[in-house]
């Protein structure tokens, strides 16, 4: 089944009109005493997780907002939150 | 009907409790890594542990394309070296890898791609890599099925024409490095999932697998598309990688009309004919990480209405299989080698995207060295994972891709 991604502001709308906009790392680190690592961990780094992974979307082709959801990689469907997140 | 048939390979040697050296992942780099530690570096107390059976990664879905005209100092020695060792292989693996050394057309489509190539045909001739300009006349002159009309969505300004590429039958190479590793003594162990590096301080000690733990002081993750989740999972390592699922197609065989391989950038996609005459097209990720390998309407239509434009006598041609894998991308298209961190006697070998293929004859040969002396081979220096943090990323591609937002 195609990719189905819920905007906050459209509801549940076809994957293409939505570009991935990467896995949710947390806030952007702080710049001051940013050390290499710390910016690597939060520019490149991937868990990659086989899984379910919380993700930011953005609905291009729609409204044109940001968001945060969560999807299982291994079948790529979007799923609800997971009980401690909710 | 025709006689018994008799495996190529030692198929159930029995599990020891240790060996010299494991190698997670039974695909193109842990085979070819196993050959080479056994035949150049006499350790031949080896175990390839395959959670599947050998080939079920990408090493059985690739697109069989091999090329050496990428785009920087540190990669096109690398590539280069794999080509050449196609026919070596051949000989000493007794086994014929099917080299089809038809060349490789790269379609331009814009006075920026023909100044991108011009750099990357001046870097293959420093080099010593066969690779030229030509132009949409001399292109249709190689292959008269090419489009060069004006009227396209991308017309054709050019090529980039790579001689010495072509297509190297993969499945022969993975049974060929089975056949060649298990007859010099590696254990090649299907069926068998690595589950967790063990280590005792700061040393790689043994790996558990669902059959059992090995011990062993050095260990290869080679597990393609799944190695970023495995490694994170053992180890806990964060890798620059995305993972995506790539898909490819072959259509009904027709009498030959593709002579060398095509691909192009603007389009998305590559094609070549197969010996059977099928034309075996790929193209370019899925859209958002994923690990379901299956294939979408999506590409299937993009990949229709892609080769239509540029090869017109395919129009109502047939897709007859359908097939996908994983593409484990790097921010700079440039893979991820390296060891003893952050554990002495790890190893790893990933980020190869769609590009392992073509590469995996020389980089096994290269990891068996790194793995076998314990020091980088100077060739393997600049693929280290450092250098990401460093800022050092290779210039591979033009612009720092992110299969996050731009993709
Ligand atoms: C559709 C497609 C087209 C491609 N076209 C080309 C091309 O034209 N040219 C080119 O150069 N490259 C191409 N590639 C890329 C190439 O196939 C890969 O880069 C290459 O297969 C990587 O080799 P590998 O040995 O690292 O991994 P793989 O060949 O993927 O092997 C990894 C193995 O590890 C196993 N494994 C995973 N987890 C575990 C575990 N926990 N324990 C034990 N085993 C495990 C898997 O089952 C798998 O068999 C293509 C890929 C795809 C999917
Ligand atoms: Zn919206």
């Amino acid at each position: 089944m195609a990719l189905m991604i819920t905007c906050p502001v459209c509801g549940p709308r076809n994957g293409y009109e939505f570009r991935y906009g990467g896995e949710d790392k947390g806030p952007r680190p702080a710049q001051r005493e940013l050390s290499p690592g710390d910016w690597f961990q939060y520019v490149h780094a991937n868990d990659c997780a086989d899984g379910i992974q919380k993700e930011w979307w953005v609905h291009r082709d729609g409204c044109g907002v940001w968001f945060t959801t969560y999807r299982d990689t291994t079948v790529n469907r979007e799923v609800p939150p997971p009980e401690e997140d909710a | 009907m025709f006689g018994r048939t008799k495996p190529l390979w030692d198929t159930g040697p029995e599990l020891k409790s240790g060996y010299d050296a494991v190698i997670i992942g039974g695909g193109l780099h842990g085979l070819a890594t196993a050959y080479f530690l056994a035949s150049r570096y006499g350790m031949r107390d080896v175990a390839v542990i395959e959670k599947r059976h050998i080939g079920f990664g990408g090493a059985g879905r690739n697109t069989a394309i091999v090329r050496a005209n990428q785009r920087t100092q540190e990669n096109v020695p690398l590539y280069k070296e794999a080509l050449d060792l196609w026919p070596v292989l051949t000989r000493e693996l007794d086994f014929n890898l099917m080299f089809n050394n038809c060349g490789n057309l790269n379609l331009l489509h814009s006075e920026a791609a023909v100044n991108a190539a011009r750099m990357n045909i001046a870097t293959a001739q420093f080099l010593g890599v066969e690779s030229h300009l030509i132009d949409a006349r001399q292109a249709k002159e190689m292959m008269p099925a090419l489009n060069i009309s004006e009227d396209i969505t991308y017309p054709i300004m050019g090529a980039m024409y790579h001689p010495p590429g072509g297509i190297v039958r993969h499945d022969a190479v993975v049974w060929g490095l089975a056949k060649g590793a298990a007859a010099l003594g590696v254990h090649i162990h299907q069926h068998t999932e690595a589950a967790a590096i063990e280590s005792r301080h700061g040393k790689v000690t043994a790996v558990a697998t669902s059959r059992g733990k090995i011990l062993t002081p050095r260990v290869l993750v080679s597990a393609g598309g799944y190695s970023a989740a495995v490694i994170h999972r053992m180890l806990g390592l964060r890798l620059p990688i995305s993972v995506l699922t790539i898909q490819a197609m072959v259509t009904q065989p027709l009498k030959p009309l593709l002579d060398h391989v095509i691909s192009s950038g603007a389009y998305h996609v590559y094609a070549n004919q197969t010996l059977k005459g099928e034309i075996a097209t790929g193209a370019h990720m899925d859209p958002w990480p994923n690990y379901t390998t299956q294939n979408t309407a999506y590409y299937v239509k993009h990949q229709a209405e892609a080769l239509v434009e540029i090869l017109p006598c395919l129009a109502g041609v047939r897709f007859m299989r359908t097939w996908a894998g994983l593409a484990d991308m790097t921010p700079d298209m440039a893979p991820i080698m390296d060891g003893n961190h952050p554990l002495e006697g790890f190893y790893m070998d990933c980020g190869w995207g769609y590009f392992g293929f073509k590469s995996c004859s020389a980089v096994g040969k290269y990891m068996a060295q790194y793995m076998a002396e314990g020091r980088c081979p100077e060739i393997l220096k600049p693929f280290a994972l450092e250098r990401y943090e460093q800022h050092r990323l290779m210039g591979e591609t033009a612009a720092l891709v992110s299969y996050s937002p731009d993709n």
